[in-house]
């Protein structure tokens, strides 16, 4: 058997680009990250049973105490918290498979091409947000089921949130993942970075808050306003609770608070950090990160095996 | 060593009959014409490690060269710095005249690259794999369907084009790979260890491929530990403890080291000992043996 003819000759170059963002190559990396969610099955379920397990059956189950939290139930107070769960599991996902994709994966190949690193960059971490934006719509599905009324501003403005929290968070991924040579499965990353920023935001509970008995004490309109302006919440009725000084400190820091706080203040009307910081850290963490990662990513070809 | 089929196949014709441009001796090049490959006394350190040690060659542009060597021998780290995915940390390197260094953008345009082991995303289909390669590369919107078809007659992978690449066999993947890495007629094609886990049905494929390519005019720079593959080459570096100990043609290199009763692998062990080459493990090869016993969740 003889081999086909040679293929035609090409003048291989640079892909056209504009201060390093070659806009094909990043629309065909975002495209990738497409087609590879979309061909995994396995990561919407996981986003549908996390929302079922936590939203469903801890937001019921937990909510049959707790009565209230603010007026909301507490299905409806933990609604941003599931979304900013899914969002983190799907952007650090795609984060992390560039561990896989440079050891054995096709990561090499683009090293090896003439692509500007920035675009390949931006187009893996755009992919990581839109694949965020799609995993943490599947909680807003299940609005209906626990009350929340959606409106097309809040829908929209949640978007945009879960879009900023999921570039955030894949760039934040992809810092990490340049660091690490070998990793055994998604078991570590899970267990040591995303329940912490989890837990540490505010999504599962007030930052300060009145907890209390199963109608064991209605606390008065009045009195709730004047805790409301010292900052304490009222969950039911019962006694006023604050967090340890060192989980409270911890949830501060936490850049996930302020974006999860912003995402329940669309969602639900209702806020518990400053709205300034808030709007600065969804905005701002997420440039900031883009950039740090992009050059992780740089130094990641440069630097080869 | 005569049961591998890769001997008997056009290739070895193609050897008898010597290169189009095959160059005499192990000294340099063809005068006057910019040499596709030059190494100056490359290195590169880990630490302590000296993986590859002032290694100096250079390959004629047409010419098939391969870098024989055992294990750990510092073949793929040399690949490695010549395609600009590691920077010495001696020395210089040269593709088609542009510095590996001070011009990696220039160097990354004029070659191709089959890796190791694929390189390829397994989730995509061979078509998309394609075309992420035609963007990265650069081929114009209007070129790349075609580009993309041609590469994938040329692959015998036309029928496959719609699946996705993780159910490929070792070969079709290979063959996926080295079309792949010819989409943009890359001015050098370096090959890491090219037939590496196929069988002979494979590697006699894949051997075609590579003749034609040959016979084209292609330059081509391949490392490899199979001897019979080295012997079709117009030149053979033999690379030993990060040191290159030998360079010649296959001919040459038997005439020097053994005379006429002995064949290159004779050359090979007179120069690199008997002694056994223990590796420890690769970053990459604990990824893919994790991936064997299915724990990967992210693909």
């Amino acid at each position: 058997m003889s081999a086909p003819a040679v293929p035609t000759r090409r003048v291989a170059k640079a892909p056209p680009s504009w201060a390093g963002i070659a806009p094909s190559v990043v629309g065909i990396m975002w495209r990738r990250e497409m087609l590879r969610y979309f061909r995994d099955r396995s990561q919407v379920f996981g986003g549908l049973s996390r929302t079922v397990l936590w939203l469903v059956i801890l937001g019921f189950g937990l909510g049959a105490a707790l009565r209230e939290i603010e007026g909301y139930s507490y299905a409806q107070y933990i609604l941003p918290g599931v979304i900013v769960l899914n969002v983190l599991f799907a952007a650090l996902q795609c984060a992390i498979s560039l561990v896989w994709d440079r050891q054995v994966g096709i990561m090499r190949e683009v090293f090896v091409s003439p692509s500007p690193m920035l675009s390949v960059a931006l187009g893996k971490l755009l992919g990581g947000a839109t694949v965020s934006v799609l995993q943490g719509t599947i909680p807003l599905l299940f609005t209906p089921l626990i009350g929340v009324r959606l409106t097309v501003w809040s829908v929209l403005g949640a978007w945009g949130v879960m879009f900023f929290l999921g570039l955030f968070v894949t760039a934040l991924g992809v810092i990490i993942a340049a660091r690490l040579r070998t990793f055994e499965g998604f078991g570590s990353i899970s267990n040591g970075v995303i329940q912490p920023l989890y837990f540490l935001s505010g999504s599962i509970f007030p930052l300060r808050g009145v907890i209390g008995g199963v109608g064991f004490l209605e606390i008065p309109q009045h009195l709730r306003e004047e805790l409301r302006r010292l900052g304490i919440f009222a969950i039911g009725g019962g006694w006023v609770v604050q967090l340890p000084g060192w989980i409270q400190a911890l949830v501060y820091v936490n850049p996930v608070s302020y974006q999860l706080d912003l995402l329940r203040y669309v969602l639900l009307r209702f806020h518990q950090l400053p709205m300034a910081a808030n709007l600065a850290v969804t905005f701002g963490a997420a440039p900031v990160a883009v950039i740090v990662a992009a050059w992780a990513m740089r130094r990641m070809g440069q630097a080869g095996r | 060593m005569s049961l591998d089929p890769a001997r008997e196949g056009p290739l070895a014709a193609g050897t008898a009959a010597g290169g189009p441009s095959a160059v005499p001796s192990g000294a340099s090049v063809t005068r006057g014409q910019t040499p596709a490959v030059e190494a100056v006394e490359l290195g590169r350190r880990f630490g302590d490690v000296v993986a590859v040690d002032s290694v100096t060659f250079s390959v004629a542009q047409g010419e098939f060269f391969a870098l024989l060597g055992p294990n750990g021998a510092g073949k793929t780290t040399t690949l490695h710095m010549l395609t600009t995915l590691l920077t010495p940390t001696s020395g210089r390197a040269s593709v088609m005249g542009f510095d590996v260094v001070r011009e990696p953008q220039k160097v990354r345009q004029v070659l191709g690259m089959v890796f190791q082991d694929p390189a390829v995303d397994e989730r995509l289909t061979a078509r998309e794999n394609l075309e992420l390669h035609a963007v990265l590369y650069g081929i114009p919107r209007s070129e790349r369907a075609e580009a993309v078809e041609q590469a994938l007659v040329w692959a015998s992978l036309t029928e496959a084009a719609s699946r996705r690449v993780r159910g490929f066999s070792g070969g079709m993947k290979r063959r996926l790979e080295l079309a792949r890495a010819l989409m943009h007629s890359p001015g050098v094609l370096f090959l890491d260890e090219p037939t590496l886990g196929l069988d002979p049905q494979g590697r006699r494929h894949l051997w075609e491929r590579i003749d034609a390519l040959r016979k084209d005019g292609l330059t081509v720079l391949m490392t490899t530990h199979n001897l019979p593959e080295a012997e079709a080459c117009d030149r053979v570096g033999i690379i030993d403890g990060g040191r290159l100990v030998e360079i010649g043609s296959p001919a040459e290199l038997v005439a020097r080291h053994v005379g006429d009763a002995g064949d290159l692998e004779d050359v090979f062990i007179a120069l690199t000992g008997r002694q056994l080459r223990d590796e420890e493990a690769t970053a990459r090869d604990l990824m893919v043996s994790f991936a064997k016993r299915g724990g990967e969740h992210t693909r």
